[in-house]
């Protein structure tokens, strides 16, 4: 070769057949002066990157930084995600809950380091790159297989073609090339455009199908993929059904259930009824009530059974002078001790559970009373006012109100199964404070606080 | 060209102070090149074929019967009240827990410069790929309506404009299993181009050429390319060696912050990563025993390289011994009657015969590699494997299976019985699996050339040293 | 390179072997002080002084039974790098007898006193707590006589004799190839040394359970032995580290560890940083997640009073900022470098243990101004009695296994 054909040649490459004679080789090229070597092997030989002084790699920092970024990334989503886009508990657990958020911290973390260091290292290596002088010569085929070639690059300092090619061969190099420039055309083969071209419409159409769907109205009903998931075979709470003799779906509790969270049972506090004085006076009436309450195994008519409290009390409030009077033997006093306690837990439930209807005052003029007359209900019935005389303590006994509550009466359904016994006595006290507010004198108002009663009129 | 004459040498003796070759015969840098690409230049035998068309059917069945799950719903499982979580779930911690040995060999054992690892590394890793597509099925259609699991991506509901939940573990696993899948492909496609280039080198079609041209991306293995390929190699592989811990670590998760009685167990996270590296190692080898024999590996792939498994098999199988006991022992001392119960109900409740199978094949049958023999008679090791791999699958099964069927409330107690469906698709997984697995050794380096190039390297200058010193 | 056993630069100074018998004296007396301030000073109580006697043991045990573990896994792993820093791991193990004595005191709260130190002891707190462990009729008394006096002490001698027995069997064998050069004595190890690990992990996991875990008697976590596992693993290499550092800075094995050898040790001290990280992340967010009180009320005495700063403390000095320091390779080829951030993770651990301990005993993460006080008399003491142990079983024995079979590709040994 001569030094005219240097324009085409991009360096020489020479030929070794064993790691150590390659070794041996670079290191003198190395220290003849040269620095635009480099070595083609078919693995990484050991020694070579100081044998032709290579500089170590930055990609360390690459993989450091994709790495923060992937932290920081997962740990921005989920906290915008779950704590400030669309904030909602979990399992009691808080918005930003850094735990839980840790795990998803550390997949991304690895996820973006190991792309900073696979693309990292493309990028810094320029591949891929198909089209490479180097690969002209057919003999490097072997460079992947069992041969070791040393390259020096035509634009170092010292390169002169003839002084390369013999220094080279010197070492002991198996044979000594020029690399000359690759001539077979670089662009790629029409069918690869073609190809991806087909791919690509191929993989739209279904983007264009949801597309379409989204923005197009259909007057068919709706698909429906689980038929017994959209129609539910399982029947609601008030639906009639067949399967039970007496035709309810909700079913009743079984007989002999007993309330599991109240210790011991004591059959005055759960009806409001002396007991025993009624047992004096009306055997069968107390054996039914105590049977009902109890839930034992009571006649076959059971379901129908009215509560017997409901009865009378119904009986008493609607009817008026011509009713038979109510002879019940009532608890005349909360059997509870009345404290600030058990009022405020009254008037939470009572709040939570009466004043819908009654008011919060008790007047009778709740949220649901002020609906229905908004919408003139031809039905609605006026919730009672729970400030009449007859209602006082004196005309009502307190074991009456809670048998009220319990059981209900008129339009008013009983809160038995929803409120414990114990918190319907508490709101049997809280309605006997709420009656007393409303006829409160002065003189019922602690000394203390006189004044304040008098500032805040 | 030195030459390695190690032909008839027993490698699995090693006298302390000398290192004993892992790469026997007259081995040379040619005939490693030869003996790796000629399995992909061949036309393949008849055997191959044979295998190929068993597993590429039962893979079609496998297709076929995700169809017929999608298109009749979910019910055609044996999943029931209280059992949610049946076979799929159990089949998707399988297939997770055979993908875990891949990347350990290749990672871990790189990081402790384990050189044994070089003839293994590219089928473990191929095989992890391949068991996370089987695992990735399972809870993909698991979901109900699969259709739908897109809604597992960080995207909002277009209706709501709601977010997937972060706090809930099964979304941790997405991540998790899409990361491991994701960074264990970089990493076996990473390692696989230096060797794709030899196969495009040897082409004699321009065609073939092509093909692996472009999967090559055009490396020449120049000095510098290798440096930073290295460099990059060690980083993934200190990446992929965490990760592959947090992934069962976090599969783990799915179970062990509930409170089902028998899941929430601490020692879990740790238990379910040695129990994946046991199961892993396992499947590694019932594939590379008969791989070796079939494609004449055997002076690559080594009696060593089998008992050095065997050995790691036996160390995993004893931990997860341990923690099988650990638990036993806790839930005992911790005196929580649902926990003794959920242990007691195990051993001896209706699913007995899975625990004791787990117990007898995961436990007692690696015991036997504490003997030589049985580390050294590749039939031998491939038997106890496949136990091992049953045994893996029964753990799987004896967690959520017996949990779920009988947890606190005896009235919601059931049995989980599974449908044909549910044996088919267990089977028509391994058919996936198996598929893949063929089709990679068929075309793909299924030995890292490159590597065992570089190990010979090693072990013939260390030879020439013995030699100038004695 | 010399390294014929003779050779003084493979030895212990003399100024620092001598060292021995008065470390391990003023130890002793620090530590008798240390216990004593509890049994005279009301504010500090004895319960106190055990608990800090317990923590200072609990260090250095795991300390010990680290190296223990890292010796035989060199055998199993057949490892060819670690030859020339085996002998300190060698001799950091070589204590397990004295550490066997050293437990003694924490016996004699059981036996002397009734719940000094673990309240299971007391059969009045049981029978106010859980009458059921004293009830012979109850399924729950097994568990009683587990947590009885006799079959407390019967394991504890089962555990301690375990240790010293594989740590004497490693140390001599180890000693006497020195003399004889035997192959054998290495082939014998190496079989030995997958049935030790065997022995090695249940007697660690089964301690723990006992010595620590139990201190709270009805708190349970089934990965609480590998929690001491991974922290003894990791104060271990850090202890090996720093040991052949100060040995090094003493005059000896100048040759033969060299930057390499740092550099895998570092590598060891980053990934069991990250190890011990991961079983405590773990543990935490697998009861925090579960959220059953009989489980969480153990992090939740961990986060009240003042313990919270401990345990962030953990968070951020025990795992963040040494996995910062430890990421960049060239920093981790620095042996000064890497010698101060493992002493550094050395008092870390004593952290983690007084985590671990402490909060069962005492409510105030001090113990006021003569808490710190007999913690500090305790763990030097301690320390001290550490120290001088490994430096008397040092003396007179080469610093390195001059005669292993693998100790010229150790010599040689060249990270990649």
């Amino acid at each position: 070769m001569s030094d005219s054909n240097n324009q085409s040649t991009h360096g020489m490459m020479a030929e070794f057949d064993s790691v150590d004679s390659l070794l041996a080789a670079a290191r003198r090229i190395r220290d003849a002066g040269y620095t635009k070597i480099d070595a083609y092997t078919p693995f990484a030989v050991h020694g070579i990157d100081d044998a032709l002084g290579i500089k170590p790699t930055k990609l360390p920092w690459i993989t450091l930084t994709g790495g923060v970024i992937g932290a920081l990334t997962a740990l921005a989503m989920q906290i915008w995600m779950n704590s400030i886009n669309y904030p909602y508990i979990i399992s009691g657990k808080p918005y930003i809950s850094l735990p839980a958020f840790i795990p998803v911290a550390f997949e991304l973390t690895i996820l973006f380091a190991s792309f900073g260091s696979f693309f990292g290292m493309l990028a810094l290596n320029r591949l891929p790159r198909f089209s490479n002088p180097v690969f002209t010569n057919p003999r490097f085929d072997l460079a992947t297989d069992d041969k070791f070639f040393l390259y020096v690059d035509a634009k170092d300092a010292r390169y002169d073609g003839e002084g390369v090619a013999r220094l080279l061969g010197d070492s002991g190099a198996a044979s000594v090339d020029p690399v000359v420039e690759d001539e077979t055309p670089t662009e790629v083969p029409k069918i690869f455009f073609t190809l991806a071209g087909v791919l690509a419409m191929v993989a739209i159409i279904p983007v264009l199908v949801v597309a379409m769907m989204r923005v197009t109205t259909s007057s068919q009903p709706r698909f429906h993929v689980f038929y017994d998931m959209d129609f539910s075979p399982a029947k609601d709470a008030q639906q009639v059904t067949t399967l039970f003799a007496d035709g309810r779906v909700m079913r009743p509790d079984v007989p002999g259930t007993v309330i599991r969270s109240e210790d011991g049972f004591d059959i005055d506090f759960q009806t409001g009824v002396d007991m025993e004085a009624l047992a004096a006076m009306d055997p069968a009436r107390a054996e039914h009530l105590v049977r009902l309450v109890a839930q034992a195994p009571a006649d076959e008519a059971a379901p129908a059974d009215e509560a017997a409290g409901d009865q009378v009390a119904d009986a008493q409030a609607a009817g008026g002078a011509s009713e038979p009077v109510d002879n019940t033997p009532w608890l005349q006093d909360n059997p509870l001790e009345v404290d600030a306690e058990l009022l405020a837990t009254g008037q939470e439930k009572f709040n939570i559970y009466c004043a819908v209807c009654h008011g919060v005052s008790g007047r009778g003029t709740g949220l649901v009373h002020l609906r229905a007359q908004r919408i003139q209900s031809p039905t609605w019935v006026q919730p009672s006012s729970l400030h009449q005389d007859i209602l006082y303590a004196n005309n009502y006994a307190d074991g009456k109100l809670f048998s009220v509550i319990t059981n209900g009466i008129r339009k008013m359904p009983g809160y038995g199964a929803q409120i414990s016994a114990s918190d319907r006595w508490a709101i049997v006290a809280y309605v006997r404070a709420l009656q007393l507010s409303q006829n409160a004198e002065e003189s019922d108002v602690p000394a203390g606080q006189r004044a304040a009663v008098a500032q805040a009129e | 060209m030195a030459i390695a004459a190690t032909t008839g040498l027993d490698n699995t003796v090693e006298r302390p102070g000398e290192r004993a070759p892992l790469v026997l015969g007259n081995t040379t840098y040619h005939t490693i090149t030869e003996s790796v690409s000629s399995i992909a230049e061949q036309p393949p035998s008849k055997l191959w074929v044979l295998g190929f068309l068993v597993s590429a059917s039962l893979a079609s069945m496998f297709g076929l019967l995700i169809a017929y799950l999608i298109y009749n719903g979910v019910g055609v499982w044996g999943n029931r009240d209280p059992v949610f979580w049946g076979w799929p779930i159990v089949n998707f911690v399988f297939w997770v827990g055979i993908g875990h040995a891949g990347t350990l060999i290749s990672a871990i054992l790189f990081l402790f410069r384990q050189e044994w690892r070089t003839s293994i590394n590219r089928a473990a890793e191929a095989m992890t790929i391949f068991a996370v597509v089987c695992a990735g099925t399972f809870p993909g259609i698991h979901v109900g309506r699969a259709w739908l699991a897109y809604w597992l991506a960080p995207y909002p509901s277009l209706n709501l404009w709601m977010w997937p939940q972060f706090r809930s573990p099964l979304l941790w696993d997405v991540f998790a299993v899409s990361t491991y899948g994701t960074v264990s492909l970089l990493f076996w496609y990473m390692g696989m181009v230096p060797d794709l280039a030899t196969f495009r080198d040897r082409s004699k079609n321009k065609w073939r050429r092509m093909a692996y041209g472009i999967l090559a991306l055009g490396w020449c293995g120049s000095s510098r390319h290798w440096m930073r390929y290295e460099k990059a190699y060690a980083l993934l592989a200190a990446l992929a060696a965490p990760l592959v811990l947090s992934v069962h670590t976090i599969v783990s998760f799915d179970f062990a912050v509930s409170q089902v009685p028998g899941w929430h167990t601490t020692i879990f996270p740790p238990y379910f990563v040695a129990g994946a590296i046991f199961s892993g190692f396992a499947m590694v080898l019932t594939l590379m025993i008969p791989s070796r024999s079939i494609f004449k590996l055997e002076h690559l792939i080594t009696v060593r390289h089998l008992e050095n498994m065997c050995k790691i098999i036996l160390a995993t199988g004893s931990i997860v011994g341990l923690a099988y006991g650990t638990e036993f022992f806790i839930a005992w001392y911790g005196q929580v009657p649902a926990e003794q119960f959920a242990f007691i109900n195990r051993a001896f409740g209706p699913y007995w015969w899975a625990y004791w199978t787990m117990i007898t094949c995961n436990v007692i049958s690696p015991q036997l590699f504490w003997f030589k023999r049985m580390r050294t008679d590749p039939v031998l090791i491939f038997i106890v494997t496949i136990f091992v791999n049953i045994g893996m699958w029964f753990e799987r099964f004896v967690i959520v299976i017996t949990s779920l069927s009988r947890d606190y409330l005896p009235s919601a107690w059931g049995y989980f019985s599974p449908t044909w469906v549910d044996w088919g698709m267990l089977i028509g997984s391994f058919g996936l699996f198996f598929t893949l697995f063929m089709l990679f050794c068929r075309f793909m380096p299924i030995i890292n050339m490159a590597e065992t190039k570089a190990t010979l390297a090693h072990q013939l200058r260390h030879a020439s040293h013995h030699v100038t010193e004695h | 390179m010399n390294i014929e056993p003779e050779n003084p630069t493979l030895r212990l100074p003399s100024p620092v072997a001598r060292l021995a018998m008065p470390m391990m004296g003023v130890g002793a007396v620090l530590l008798l002080v240390g216990v004593l301030l509890g049994a005279i000073f009301s504010s500090v109580e004895m319960r106190f002084a055990m608990g800090a006697y317990l923590t200072a043991y609990t260090y250095c045990l795991t300390i010990s039974l680290g190296a223990l573990f890292f010796v035989i896994i060199q055998h199993l792993c057949r490892a060819g790098w670690s030859v020339t820093v085996r002998r300190v791991a060698e001799l950091l193990m070589s204590v397990l007898p004295v550490m066997a004595v050293l437990f003694l005191p924490i016996l004699a709260t059981l036996w002397i006193g009734e719940g000094t130190l673990y309240r299971w002891d007391s059969e009045e707190w049981v029978a106010a707590h859980h009458p059921d462990w004293l009830n012979p009729e109850s399924p729950q008394r097994s568990k009683g006589i587990y947590l009885s006096d006799w079959f407390f002490t019967l394991r504890a001698i089962l555990y301690l004799s375990i240790w010293a027995g594989l740590a004497l069997y490693f140390f001599r064998l180890s000693r006497r190839q020195d003399d004889t050069a035997e192959i054998r004595l290495t082939e014998r190890m190496q079989a030995f040394s997958g049935p030790a690990v065997i022995l090695f992990s249940l007697s660690v996991t089964f301690a723990a359970f006992d010595w620590v875990m139990s201190l709270e008697p009805i708190w349970f976590s089934t990965m609480f032995g590998v929690y001491i596992f991974a922290g003894g693993m990791l104060s271990a290499i850090c202890a090996i580290t720093v040991g052949v550092y100060l040995v090094q800075a003493a005059g000896s094995l100048r040759q033969q560890v060299t930057v390499e050898h740092y550099h895998d040790l570092a590598k060891l001290i980053f990934g069991f940083v990250t190890f011990w990280t991961y079983i405590a992340f773990s543990q935490y967010l697998l009861i925090w997640y579960g959220n059953i009180p009989e489980e969480t009320f153990w992090f939740g005495d961990r986060q009240e009073h003042g313990w919270a700063i401990v345990s962030l403390i953990l968070v951020f000095f025990h795992w963040l900022l040494p996995f910062l320091a430890l990421l960049n390779r060239n920093l981790r080829r620095r042996p000064a470098y890497v010698c101060g951030w493992a002493a550094y993770v050395l008092l870390m651990h004593f952290v983690d243990i007084y985590w671990l301990v402490m909060p069962s005993v005492t409510e105030s993460p001090t113990g006021g101004v003569m808490g710190v006080v007999t913690t500090v008399l305790c763990s030097l003491g301690m320390v001290g009695l550490f120290i001088g142990a490994v430096l008397r079983a040092g003396d007179g024995a080469p610093l390195i296994p001059v005669r292993d079979p693998r100790l010229q590709e150790s010599l040689a040994f060249h990270n990649i």
